[in-house]
């Protein structure tokens, strides 16, 4: 294996393993704002809702695992900047330094007050103990701002000067970016749609084993909400993406949609398999005219292609299509699955019947899909971003070959960080497993406002 | 003081502030292991619990700082980063596996209720993870003095001479030496675990000796396999080494006395000393006979917007992570 592709490997397995996690870091804590609020408000009547105190310190304890792990994929990611991209970080280092000096700063906040909210329940008082989640979640999001703003940096490199031999970046440049603020809130939306849908997939799985307490159907509704309430906000998103994408990476908007020859009239082509030989789309469905219409609201909007560029200088449009593909499909999905919920949810309030969103077999099972299609939307729209940019690891000015170690002995590195992950992922699963037992023993279960307690003593047993 | 050696003292402190913080919480790793040998193997399992307690909620913002450290290196040296990491990869990816591992095993055995692997497992993976870290910097740091590394140089020339190893040692035992002294304290908050105090006091004094001990062997190979390094010690370092050497005499003798507060200190300024020796040390060169910190140093300007934005970050982390470590001065115990 040669050092660019051990490299290549190595930082898209890390970067996919950190990313699974970090999504949760940047979305539990704003969850867990609402859920701990609504305990923190119900205080003042007494004793305090159970429920959501019992939720809250449920989803408390997984955040905990997952930021830890995603905590140390982090530091990991920071180091194979060095071990696996020298050259990269020797000439660009310093111009993308002050958003990772940022980043770090951020990191830093949601690691203090993570300590404090974990290990704080019985030395802060209930309402400074929630009050530390407002520094986890905005430093949260903050990560994300800066660590995207970095990568948007790398599609659309603005700012750079040089002085005495040494490359410089204008600090301010990048934040006027729109490549940088379209990727930006869109990953931003995408993490807390990972969230949401996560959290919507568990308890209406739950559900669906027959755990129909009050304390699935609250978890339940706070993902699914979280999840549904943002897929018409991240198809706005995308779409203005698209756009910032077509007008500063032309080739990566050429990628996505499999187009080879500059023209107007270009269709957009659903599914189907990019050959790079023939450079035509075998086995799509294509729209006509749908790719102009969508950039330029006309037909006669002309589209770049990739015949303006050499083999070597074009992303490969086989995989860019099909994840970009996987992602517009799965978000499609969602936007489906909330489309028709805020039908339901208008029919059912005008009929006033409750819950407005049935907790029937079909609805559980919508719930339980935006979770995975969240996800692989996510994953599929990092491979748009990074793989749609190659060969280049900063647009247009340097190669991810020259960036990448001349090391020759990457190859059990590569080995060694897929073995560690995956076995460190298998035992998550397992401990997430467990974690998922629903409500705490004592908590009034099965006592909904709407639906008696139906669970048949087998499932009972089952999730005992 | 110019942009870079500030740059300098900032990526310093912060080292410091590693090895003084997230150091201590390697050595408990390092004693989670040895607790089921030796004579105070009856206590193991309250040794464990209460190492684990004074980790919990600290130790993730500790390790913020080793993050730290190598954002403003890259930030403020990308020149010298590059070669710098890849000259030392093998001791670095050894670090990154012990901790991830320390990290996942330690989570894990908290949250995990034996659902993946049994506790004692994670305890194992844990503890080995905890000694891995600090012996594959301390490599790492020695061979940085030694001048020996190449951009290109063989993976295993780190590990080459019996400085670097030695430098290894010498960090795994003066991590276990800052635990068991923290560790004292700690323990004599509690009435639950006031027993383990004098335990934590024997390995404290145990680990000072040794720590002493590889001092004194690491000396000669200090000065034959880093000569460059050596010969500047002797010139700028010695105060901070007698500091160092009169506080690890020091912190024998209050340990003796049973001040723990005040072992707390003596113990952190004789690593102070140590590293801070070092780091004088090894100025103005980054890695010995290749770079020097000027030559690796980013652009003027980007390091000016760099050194504004830290100052404005630390005037935020700085009285947070204060506050993290008064609200949990005393460990928590089986209430989180």
């Amino acid at each position: 294996m040669s050092g660019v592709d051990a490299a290549r490997i190595e930082t898209a397995f890390s970067l996919s393993f950190h990313i699974l996690f970090a999504v949760f870091g940047v979305g539990m804590p704003w969850l867990l704002l609402y859920t701990e609020g609504k305990w923190l408000r119900s205080l003042k009547n007494g004793a305090g809702d159970r429920t959501w105190y019992a939720l809250t310190r449920k989803w408390a304890r997984v955040t905990a695992v997952l930021f830890a792990i995603g905590a140390v994929s982090g530091t990991v990611l920071s180091f194979e900047f060095g071990l696996l991209w020298p050259t990269f970080m020797a000439t660009y280092g310093g111009a993308i330094g002050l958003l990772f000096t940022l980043e770090a700063f951020a990191f830093f906040l949601e690691a203090i007050f993570m300590g404090l909210y974990l290990y704080g329940w019985k030395r802060l008082s209930p309402r400074a103990h929630w009050l530390t989640l407002w520094p986890i979640a905005i430093s949260g999001t903050l990560s994300t701002l800066f660590i995207v703003f970095a990568n948007a940096w790398m599609n659309d490199p603005v700012g750079i000067g040089e002085s005495k031999g040494k490359i410089t970046a204008d600090p301010w440049a990048v934040f006027s970016s729109s490549v940088g603020w379209s990727e930006v809130t869109h990953m931003f939306v995408a993490a807390m749609m990972c969230t949401g849908g996560a959290v919507a997939a568990v308890y209406a799985w739950g559900m669906l084993r027959g755990r129909r307490d009050r304390y699935h159907k609250l978890g339940l509704g706070v993902g699914l909400w979280t999840v549904l309430g943002l897929t018409p906000v991240q198809m706005f998103l995308g779409d203005w993406s698209a756009r910032v994408v077509g007008a500063t990476q032309p080739l990566k908007l050429a990628a996505m949609e499999g187009v080879y020859t500059t023209g107007s009239n270009v269709p957009l082509t659903i599914l189907g398999y990019y050959d790079q030989s023939t450079h035509k789309i075998i086995g799509g469905i294509p729209i006509p005219d749908g790719l102009s219409l969508m950039m330029g609201f006309k037909t006669s909007t002309v589209i770049e292609g990739m015949d303006t560029a050499t083999v070597a200088d074009t992303p490969n449009s086989a995989v860019i299509h099909l994840a970009f593909d996987s992602m517009v499909g799965c978000g499609v999905l969602v936007f489906a699955v909330a489309g028709l919920a805020a039908a339901t949810w208008f029919l059912r309030r005008r009929k006033g019947l409750t819950p407005r969103i049935p907790h029937t077999r079909f609805w559980l099972w919508s719930a339980i899909a935006t979770g995975p299609a969240s996800v692989i939307a996510m994953l599929g729209g990092w491979e748009v971003t990074e793989g749609g940019r190659q060969p280049w690891i900063v647009y247009r000015l340097m190669s991810v070959t020259d960036a990448a170690t001349k090391s020759g002995g990457l190859g059990w590195s590569v080995v060694a960080t897929i073995v560690i992950y995956v076995g460190l992922a298998a035992a998550l699963l397992l401990i997430l497993r467990k974690l998922a037992t629903g409500a705490p023993p004592g908590l009034d279960a099965g006592a909904g406002p709407d639906i008696p307690s139906q669970a048949p003593p087998a499932a009972e047993e089952a999730l005992a | 003081m110019t942009a870079v050696n500030l740059m300098l003292v900032i990526i310093v402190l912060s080292l410091l502030a590693y090895a003084l913080l997230a150091g201590a919480d390697f050595g408990g790793g390092g004693w989670d292991m040895l607790a089921g040998f030796g004579r105070d193997r009856s206590s193991a399992e309250d040794q464990r619990g209460l190492i684990s307690a004074s980790l919990g909620p600290v130790w993730e913002a500790n390790h913020v700082w080793l993050i730290f450290v190598i954002v403003c290196t890259f930030s403020g040296f990308p020149s010298a980063f590059g070669d710098i990491a890849t000259s030392l990869e093998l001791p670095l990816a050894l670090a990154l596996v012990g901790i991830v591992l320390r990290g996942a095993a330690y989570v894990y055995r908290a949250y995990g209720e034996g659902a993946s692997l049994p506790d004692r497992w994670w305890s194992r993976i844990f503890a080995c993870a905890s000694v891995l870290t600090p012996f594959m910097l301390g490599v790492s740091g020695g061979a940085l003095a030694t001048g020996k590394l190449r951009p290109g140089s063989s993976p295993l020339a780190p590990f080459q001479a019996p400085f670097t190893i030695l430098a290894g040692l010498l960090a795994v035992v003066v991590t276990a030496f800052l635990a068991a002294v923290y560790l004292c304290y700690d323990a004599s908050l509690h009435p639950d675990t006031q027993h383990l105090v004098d335990v934590f006091r024997r390995k404290a004094i145990y680990a000072a000796v040794a720590s002493g001990a590889v001092v004194l062997v690491m000396l000669p190979f200090f000065y034959r396999d880093a000569p460059v390094v050596a010969a500047r010690f002797t010139d700028r370092s010695l105060p901070l080494a007698a500091v160092s050497a009169l506080c690890g005499f020091g912190s024998l003798l209050v340990l003796w006395k049973k001040k723990y507060v005040l072992a707390r200190a003596t113990a952190a300024i004789a690593v102070i000393g140590v590293l801070g020796g070092w780091a004088a040390a090894q100025y103005p060169d980054l890695l010995v006979g290749v770079y020097t910190a000027q030559a690796a140093a980013a652009a003027p300007s980007s390091l000016d917007t760099m050194l504004v934005a830290m100052c404005g970050g630390m005037l935020v982390v700085v009285p947070s992570f204060l506050y993290l470590l008064k609200v949990f001065t005393a460990p928590v115990i089986e209430e989180h």
